[in-house]
């Protein structure tokens, strides 16, 4: 799920950036910083939308580096566990198969998969019905709950299911 | 327990006078048995040893004490929920979509300064939000669930109704589990909230 969010952050400037321009200067500073970021409390940042307001700067001692408090709004995004997410389908193998729901990965492990669904090998690698009518394979968009998240310095991972009632598979590249 | 320990250690005290090593021993042993999980490995091995062993265990015991405290908190600030503290907002895809691509607009006209990269995760982010958005008025969909608010559904969980857009109120507690909890909540109001969200939707 998406948030907006208002966050913090020290940002310290080089003496060559102050000036007119200084604020500006300090802005795209913090855009470059922060955006794409991820961290386990907040998530993906996705992109700063404002500034709340820029605090008295301190000069570091010994560096004539200074070091501005900023105030930021900013949307994040950030799964959680019971968050039901519409996913596409990256690749599908017999532990298995990855989804990509935004910046985040998710993984739908087979024994989340229904019983009924097969892992069927190949040119191009699928789970189906034992009938043929659903059919899961790469570019598939499927409706998954997450189950479980796993937060790393750079990116979020994720463990869904796909084994429960109104989940599964939405639309199928094949029929479009 | 601890009255219990006090009493014990002050039975020591006063019987102690002859023999105080051991009623010193003694209470520290009570001391022990207070930490759970390291009760019966603390309260066997000062009986095996001798009586110089007893205060070695003692002190190996305090440092495993210490040691035994800060695990157990540790897990506890990691647990709590993704709830996030203050100054925040749930937003539908339909809205992150609207606002990221007003920045996105933006961004065409700062793209000429190349110090400036659009990272990953916004233009994922984006195609994420845009794919999921299938209203054709989002603007009227956070006041269509927000009638469901006064019903105790919090705002996540409008989210995700919001989202996934359910077409029947089975549907909706399937997929979020924790609308069953909300009493005043019937499936008909749901229902209704739900059609009128039908509505809204992007003729496909």
């Amino acid at each position: 799920m998406f948030f907006h969010i208002v966050l913090e952050r020290n940002m310290q400037l080089h003496p060559r950036y102050f000036g007119r321009n200084l604020r500006d200067n300090l802005v795209s500073k913090l855009m470059k910083d922060v955006e794409g970021t991820c961290s386990g409390r907040h998530g993906f940042v996705v992109a700063v939308t404002g500034i709340e307001n820029i605090g008295k700067g301190l000069i570091r001692d010994g560096t004539g580096f200074v070091t501005f408090p900023v105030k930021y709004q900013c949307v994040v995004f950030r799964p959680f566990k019971g968050e039901i997410l519409e996913a596409v389908v990256t690749m599908v193998n017999k532990m298995g198969f990855f989804a990509e729901a935004g910046p985040v990965q998710i993984f739908v492990s087979n024994h989340l998969i229904p019983d009924d669904m097969e892992f069927q090998s190949g040119d191009i690698p699928n789970y189906t019905t034992s009938d043929g009518s659903v059919k899961i394979q790469k570019d598939s968009e499927v409706r998954l709950k997450i189950i479980g998240t796993r937060v790393d310095a750079t990116e979020i991972f994720c463990i869904g299911t796909i084994k429960d009632d109104f989940l599964g598979v939405i639309n199928d590249p094949t029929t479009v | 327990m601890s009255d219990k320990t006090a009493s014990m250690l002050n039975k020591g005290g006063l019987k102690g006078k002859d023999d105080s090593a051991t009623k010193s021993a003694k209470g520290r042993r009570v001391q022990f048995s207070r930490e759970g999980p390291f009760e019966s490995v603390m309260s066997d091995s000062p009986k095996s040893g001798g009586k110089g062993d007893f205060s070695k265990g003692g002190k190996g015991d305090k440092g495993a004490n210490g040691k035994k405290t800060s695990t157990s908190k540790e897990p506890q600030p990691s647990e709590p929920k993704i709830e996030f503290p203050e100054n925040v907002k749930c937003l539908m895809d339909s809205e992150a979509a609207d606002i990221l691509q007003r920045i996105q607009d933006q961004m065409v006209m700062l793209s000429r300064d190349s110090s400036i990269k659009i990272p990953v995760s916004f233009d994922k982010g984006l195609e994420y939000a845009k794919s999921n958005s299938k209203y054709a008025k989002p603007e009227f969909v956070g006041q269509t669930l927000q009638h469901l608010a006064g019903y105790g559904v919090s705002d996540s969980e409008l989210c995700v109704i919001g989202n996934a857009c359910p077409e029947t109120a089975d549907e909706a507690y399937a997929l979020v589990p924790s609308l069953k909890g909300k009493r005043s909540l019937n499936s008909e109001i749901l229902q209704d909230a739900l059609s009128e969200l039908a509505k809204l939707k992007q003729p496909i």
